[in-house]
């Protein structure tokens, strides 16, 4: 009797293959794409957001094309930081009738004030909603949900048109096994760098998701620490933030820190732009992130961690 | 996952997928060779499961996924996402611009619908909704190509 592996083909819905192509498709639109980062913590409110967008405007100050890809479905800030929230998805002209997914009509991305295309569902979804999905399985999503997710950032990288960039940043949600979970789908090319702020116990859970990568082929440039300090706007001086003794001790190299700043947490909530004010120690810091960021990715992209 | 006929030896082909019954696909499969057929009944979490990875489940050419229905009775596998509980996303989205300004209604060219088929279901209520508003904000009541474009250009895309 054959078994499985002596029959070709499912017998008629081909899922393996379809699985098969939307990863070709994803390859094929992200082929223009020099670098992929994503940068995700493990720990919850480091200020991943915060930074993926502003590096994003330190990486646009020096000249590079970049684009941002909220991967935080359920808890979107992208939208609201980068200005994005009431975007305009325009049809792209070309059409076969088959649609966007099918990889030949590509919609543009909603572009922030500065040029910095940005994807994120809080341009999709007021942040009086949450996102939510039709189940056959009403009740039991912590048994699907995760697999929908991650086709849905499957058809968003196959929908929309990223074009020729430098870098296209990922902001992952929380959660150390999340973090995971995204290299292990976005795959080998992608470079990641991980979040933390001065206390032991998120230096604890990012050190988690810093094991949790070591064990694939992950390629982890660094970490940035951030809210390292408060910088205060009357006496121009960093004071501690949070009562700190003993320094981060991630096994892997620090790509620089960032006090915490009011206005910078400000031009977030507002959406406009910040690192263009270069000479303000958080737009200093960021910059010399930016520069610690590209030299990894130039240094490891023959030799991933 | 695959069917075999045991006595023929023989890898049966898929033949139709019923529409979803409360969750459950009936699944239809025959032996090439002796014609027996018979069906496999989904249960929800096995429905989900499949339709999570966002393919078509049916009987398809080797061309891809496009010209098969889908678990769902030949829906894309994303129209359904929408905030909040069932329902369509669409129509919510409508009623909220409708109850914020009551604006007039706008008509779509059959050209211009045929582009919005374009737009990935799960972003189509909101690109409807943009373009109509932009539509009005340059005081045509009409979406055509023509107003596609000048979207394009003026949200420079």
């Amino acid at each position: 009797m054959k078994s499985y592996h002596d029959i070709a083909g499912d017998g008629g819905s081909r899922i393996l293959e379809q699985v098969a192509e939307q990863r070709a498709r994803i390859a094929d639109g992200l082929a223009g794409v020099r670098h992929l980062v994503a940068v995700g913590s493990g720990k919850g409110g480091v200020g991943k957001s915060t930074l993926t967008v502003h590096l994003a405007g330190a990486l646009l100050a020096r000249g590079l094309r970049v684009a941002i890809l909220d991967a935080d479905f359920n808890g979107p800030s992208q939208a609201r930081m980068a200005g994005v929230q009431r975007a305009v998805f325009v049809p792209p002209a070309s059409s076969n009738g088959s649609g966007a997914a099918s990889g030949t009509a590509k919609m543009a991305l909603p572009r922030t004030a500065n040029g910095i295309g940005v994807f994120s569902m809080g341009s999709l979804i007021p942040e009086s909603e949450a996102l939510d999905f039709e189940s056959a399985a009403h009740g039991e999503s912590h048994t699907w949900r995760a697999t929908k997710e991650f086709a849905l950032l499957g058809e968003i990288l196959r929908s929309f048109e990223w074009g020729t960039l430098d870098v296209l940043m990922f902001d992952l949600p929380p959660g150390a096994e999340r973090t995971v979970q995204y290299a292990d789908f976005l795959g080998a090319r992608t470079s990641f760098v991980l979040v933390t702020i001065p206390s032991e116990v998120s230096r604890g859970v990012v050190a988690r998701s810093v094991a949790a990568l070591a064990k694939g082929s992950h390629r982890v440039l660094g970490y940035v620490e951030n809210m390292s300090g408060y910088y205060c706007h009357d006496c121009h001086a960093v004071k501690p933030l949070f009562v700190s003794s003993a320094p981060a001790a991630l096994d892997i190299p620090c790509l620089g820190t960032v006090p915490f700043d009011p206005e910078l947490a400000r031009s977030c909530d507002l959406g406009i732009p910040f690192t263009s004010e270069r000479e303000t120690l958080v737009g200093q810091a960021l910059d010399q992130i930016a520069e610690q960021l590209l030299n990894r990715l130039d240094s490891t992209s023959e030799h991933p961690r | 996952m695959k069917f075999l006929c045991v006595p023929c030896d023989s890898p049966m082909k898929l033949q139709t997928v019923s529409p979803d019954d409360r969750g459950s696909l009936s699944v239809v499969y025959s032996c090439p060779e002796c014609g027996y057929e018979m069906a496999m009944l989904t249960n929800a979490f096995e429905t989900q499961m499949v339709q999570s990875l966002g393919v078509r489940i049916g009987p398809q050419s080797t061309e891809g996924a496009g010209s098969a229905t889908d678990a769902s009775g030949g829906r894309c596998p994303f129209s359904a996402m929408l905030p909040g509980k069932d329902g369509a996303r669409e129509d919510s989205t409508q009623a909220k611009v409708s109850d914020a300004v009551e604006p007039k209604a706008v008509r779509w060219t059959a050209a211009a619908e045929a582009r919005l088929e374009n737009v990935p279901a799960f972003v189509r209520p909101m690109a409807r909704a943009g373009i109509e508003q932009f539509a009005r904000d340059n005081g045509s009541l009409e979406v055509d190509e023509k107003i596609l474009d000048a979207a394009r250009t003026f949200f420079g895309m």
